[in-house]
């Protein structure tokens, strides 16, 4: 398990970092935290002549909050995880993050690293994709944004290209009040999901869902936004939502392709999935309508 | 519940601290990777990626050209120059057909890790990278990677070499009163009880480093083992040095679990290529490398039949064992075999038995030693004395009651030739549930049903065989020597990895000497040091290693008192040991100290010439047949009707090892085991598809148990003497034994509410949803 040998660079700008990709192509990647990286490279399952080190650029790092909340790619998730203005300003995400592998691997993993890297069975990417999160973009000719919506393209795939390197995600705040909650099925602790929801309410003034965001993770190639789920609670007072959730929970086991592994088969996700998004919706609306559970 | 302290001394029988926590919990211990030798070279192995296949050619000129690499070995290097790789018990008297090893793979490949070439280079990553320019050409062949592919008609032949899949076929002739007893069985239950393949999976993975002087002829082995003096004869019949030349030592091992008790096949050909290059070469295995070509374990099922009378008591069995073996099983086919059949009737009184014994090759990784090698043959019993407690209509404990061997049932022969006596499988099988409040558990467990949710209560009884008499590994010696200063050194010929072995012969040899326990150091593993030994394994160190000490540790202390009544003019008998000090009874002050006694030894005209000049001693321990020790598992569970998840609530063991050496090293003995049997029923499942293509390679999908999931086990302990002068009995394996069953149970009792049936291991949580949907539940 010793990877091929590789080239390993650490510029100090995100300018230098797009500068390596543009000029290796597909013979560099973007290295983060390393946490799937590195145990892909040791069991030569791929392989990079050039590795770019993005955790030792300043202007990756940071958490900021004008209007919408912004976390620099290269910011360990521990840190976010623990950081009261992300919990504040978007709580989603500071719940799901705990739900990461283990301690050890987000004090090393980053959070623009999960994004990127894509794999369905991660939180964070389901999270990006229920809040309609934006992310941004550099490339050695200059920057654009992504909508999640246009950048999960399939398992460990993304629209960014050979030569691009996420910068930033920015998750819009909800100023309501609202409820959060991620629920999953792994094996055991700290196991990738083998079915997971991260849901989001907000209520209105008339203690009306103003909002929904319900996010699947591990159930298919890549996250999937329960849009049928959404729009059935969607307008509803909380006593309408909570009576429409058994339905609106089966709806959303029926928006996705579900994968069948080793761990579990699509019918059993689709099982699971049901339950989860009924337990973690009911704990947002809890939460937001001031129900204590 | 039971006095610990039965038969308790000063040291031993006390939860004394581990000699060996403090490097090893601070991390500072030494493994076979933490050893550098002058010149050392790296290997890596270029392993099949097929099951079965023939080989057209090998190209190692790419290879060979990389910087860094010494050598490319392949099979037409190293075979013609290997001696046997068969272990010491195969080479002397093996009672079935060994398998056909041999260093490298030259004309065929017979499972997916099968080495075919090494890679010897300046460093490990040179070496693997080497590794990827190796080009082998295959033709794949058909490969059978199940039992029943195995056995099936026309089945492609796994070892052309025995003509048959199945090399052992061992069945006890038909018994016309058995199928008697069957046909006017009130109740006949019939099962295929299969249990899963799933592995030791060591936290360190093997290693070794072999270096060969050609000048002085001298072959020097660090290895990550449970057995340097059985490695060293390997070693010595596989590259014909002479064993006087050959020195094999250990330093810590992180954990064996019976993968590393016999010498594994890829640590010899790093010996033997060692041997042939004249140069060290160090080979540590990666994770992949273990979980794929190390050993596998577990893979048997059994198809078992018990006849029963109206009230549930067992009137006869019937046991249809086939074990997996795999394609190259370390330490042996057969070895355990026919053994589990043997053990099969367990702490129950079963009149008559018929059983059979087969052993098929299969396409896949072969099949090694892992803590109770035998235990089958407990998963097989309880889970079908669970079934038919349902059939007959009585609870599950019930049914153990009426047919448990009972203590004035001792000394008790089973029908298959087992003789117990010192057993309390009834005593702990009370206590156990006595503990764990069964009656109140179900109580619980129908008002827990009343509100649809579904708990189980699994209970595992068994009688586990520790120090086998078998051949060299039912006798230890022991060598205890005084040191000039009046501390003691114990050399020995175990190999601990993970036993405790430093702290525990301490205890011993502080007792029976009467030294300060803090003044004892314990040696093993460097077979230049210690006297010659079977090793660590098979719950054999504390029975045979601890009474040999024991009479080392009296004849040292007989010598020093022979010594000290000559310097305090006194008689012998008068004299008493105790903290490092010779005292005359009655009158401490008359006293010298073990230091003085060995100045006096050691110094001309310090003694008189006809006391002992030595103050060393050795003692010889054998075995007196099997020492058999007993528990009794029981565990609680929920079981998730939407998720099929399972959570284990308490558990509960209830153990007669005899008296303790240590306590605390008894009860991480237990939790240990506990620990891997729940993994095995849960979680852990090593797994190939139809054409031997292994799934499983990494812990990503090779599921260990964590600290979260591994239950906090509540020990009670029943103290029986175990017959031999410390009155000890091996426990070491029984924790991954029992615990099998238990969790199994205590799913199948939760399902059984809502009539949902479980046949296989693992319970995971697809299986057990499935189980839910096909009853309708």
């Amino acid at each position: 398990m010793k990877a091929a040998p590789f080239d390993h660079h650490a510029p100090e700008s995100v300018a230098d970092a797009a500068a390596l990709l543009a000029e290796h192509g597909d013979e560099a990647k973007v290295l983060a935290g390393g946490q799937s990286l590195l145990p892909m490279l040791a069991m030569r399952l791929t392989r990079f002549e050039h590795l770019v080190d993005v955790s030792r650029v300043p202007e990756l790092h940071g958490i900021t909050t004008d209007g919408d909340l912004r976390i620099g790619a290269s910011t360990p998730q521990a840190v976010a995880e623990h950081d009261p203005v992300v919990a504040d300003a978007v709580p989603l995400v500071a719940r799901a993050i705990p739900h990461i592998g283990h301690f050890q691997i987000r004090n090393r993993g980053t959070v623009g690293g999960s994004i990127a890297h894509a794999d369905p069975a991660s939180e964070l990417p389901a999270v990006a994709l229920a809040l309609d999160a934006v992310l941004e973009v550099a490339g050695a000719t200059g920057t654009r944004e992504i909508a999640a919506t246009d950048f999960f393209e399939g398992t460990w795939s993304t629209a960014l290209a050979d030569d691009e390197i996420l910068t930033g995600v920015r998750f819009p705040v909800w100023t309501g009040r609202q409820g959060a909650a991620v629920r999953e099925v792994a094996r055991r602790s700290g196991d990738f999901a083998i079915a997971g929801v991260a849901a989001a309410v907000e209520l209105d003034a008339a203690d009306r869902v103003a909002r929904v965001a319900v996010g699947l993770f591990g159930v298919a190639s890549t996250p999937v936004r329960a849009s049928a789920t959404e729009a059935a609670l969607t307008g509803a007072s909380v006593a309408e939502a909570t009576a429409a959730l058994a339905d609106a929970a089966l709806a959303a086991a029926d928006g996705f392709d579900a994968v069948d592994d080793l761990h579990a088969t699509g019918a059993y996700r689709r099982r699971v999935t049901t339950h989860l998004v009924q337990t973690a919706l009911t704990a947002a609306i809890q939460e937001a309508s001031g129900v204590r559970a | 519940m039971s006095d610990h302290g039965i038969g308790a001394g000063r040291y031993v029988g006390q939860a004394v601290q581990r000699k060996e926590d403090p490097r090893l919990l601070t991390g500072h211990g030494r493994y076979v990777d933490d050893v550098t030798v002058p010149r050392m070279l790296h290997a890596a192995f270029v392993r099949s990626d097929l099951a079965a296949a023939t080989i057209r050619s090998i190209d190692v000129s790419e290879a060979l050209a990389l910087d860094g690499v010494v050598a490319v070995l392949t099979g037409h290097d190293l075979n013609g120059i290997a001696g046997s790789m068969q272990p010491s018990m195969n080479v002397e008297n093996s009672p079935f057909p060994c398998a056909p090893l041999r260093p490298l793979a030259v004309t065929d490949v017979r499972f997916v890790g099968d080495p075919v070439a090494l890679v010897v280079a300046e460093s490990r990553a040179v070496a693997e990278d080497a590794a990827e320019l190796v080009f082998v050409d295959y033709e794949p062949t058909p490969a059978v990677a199940t039992i029943e592919a195995a056995l099936a008609d026309g089945a492609p032949l796994v070892h052309p070499e025995f003509g048959t899949n199945v090399p052992v076929d061992f069945p006890m002739p038909a018994d016309p009163e058995v199928e008697a007893l069957f046909a006017s069985a009130a109740h006949v239950v019939e099962h295929r009880i299969v249990q899963h393949r799933y592995n030791p999976v060591p936290m360190e993975p093997r290693g070794v480093i072999a270096g060969y002087d050609n000048v002085t002829g001298e072959l020097d082995v660090w290895l990550s083992t449970q057995g340097p003096h059985e490695a060293r004869l390997t070693f010595s019949r596989l590259t014909g040095v002479p064993e006087q030349h050959v020195r094999v030592r250990m330093g810590d091992v992180g954990g064996g679990f019976g993968q590393k008790f016999f010498t594994g096949h890829d640590e010899q050909v790093v010996v033997l290529a060692a041997k042939h290059l004249g140069r060290a070469i160090k080979w540590i295995e990666d994770r992949r490398e273990n979980l794929l070509a190390a050993t596998h374990s577990r893979s048997d099922l059994a198809d078992v039949a018990l006849a029963l009378d109206a009230d549930g008591r067992i009137l006869a069995a019937k046991f249809d064992h086939v074990e997996d073996a795999g394609a190259f099983p370390v330490g042996g086919l057969g070895g355990v075999g026919p053994f589990v059949s043997m053990l099969f009737p367990g702490p129950y009184r079963i009149p008559k038995i018929w059983w059979r014994s087969r052993i098929v090759c299969t396409n896949t990784c072969g099949r090694g030693a892992y803590r109770g090698p035998w235990m089958f043959e407990t998963t097989a019993r309880e889970e079908i004395l669970d079934v038919a407690a349902r059939a007959v209509g009585i609870d599950p404990r019930e049914i153990r009651r009426i047919n448990v061997v009972a203590d004035d049932d001792q000394p008790y022969n089973t029908a298959t030739g087992m003789m117990f006596e010192r057993v309390t499988p009834a005593t702990t099988l009370e206590h156990a549930t006595q503990v764990i409040d069964y009656d109140g558990f179900r109580a619980t467990q129908a008002a827990a049903f009343a509100e649809g949710r579904l708990l189980g209560i699994g209970i595992g009884l068994y009688i586990e065989p520790t120090s086998s008499p078998a051949g060299s590994l039912g006798v230890e010696a022991a060598k205890v020597r005084l040191e000039p200063g009046g501390s003691v050194t114990v050399f020995l010929g175990t190999a601990a990895h993970g036993q405790s072995i430093e702290t525990t012969m301490a205890q011993v040899v502080a007792e029976h000497l009467g030294v300060p326990y803090e003044q004892v150091a314990v040696i093993q593993g460097d077979t230049d040091r210690t006297p010659f030994g079977g090793g660590t394994g098979g719950s054999r160190t504390a029975v045979i290693a601890g009474n040999a000490t024991r009479l080392a540790a009296q004849r040292v202390r007989e010598k020093v008192v022979e010594v000290a009544a000559h310097l305090l003019e006194a008689a012998p008998e008068d004299l008493e040991v105790a903290d490092g000090r010779v005292a005359v009874r009655g009158t401490p002050s008359r006293a010298v100290t073990l230091a003085e006694v060995a100045t006096a030894v050691h110094n001309v005209g310090g003694v008189a010439v006809d006391v002992p000049r030595v103050l060393e001693a050795t003692g010889r321990y054998e075995t007196q047949g099997m020492t058999w020790s007993n528990a009794c598992h029981v565990c609680t569970v929920e079981v998730d009707r939407v998720t099929g998840q399972v959570t284990i609530g308490r558990y509960v063991v209830s153990e007669d090892c005899g008296r303790m050496i240590n306590p605390m090293v008894v009860e991480g003995q237990v939790q240990g085991g506990v620990a891997q049997g729940v993994g095995g029923v849960l979680y852990e499942h090593f797994v190939y598809d139809d054409d031997g293509n292994p799934l499983t390679t990494t812990f990503l999908d090779y599921l260990l148990p964590t600290a979260v999931e591994v239950p906090r086990v509540e020990i009670d302990h029943v103290v029986t003497d175990g017959g031999n002068p410390s009155g000890v009995k091996g426990m070491g394996e029984g924790g991954a034994i029992g615990s099998v069953p238990a969790v199994f149970n205590a799913v199948a009792d939760a399902l059984s509410l809502v009539g949902a049936t479980v046949l296989d291991q693992p319970l995971t949580p697809l299986r057990v949803v499935e189980a839910l949907e096909a009853a309708g539940a």
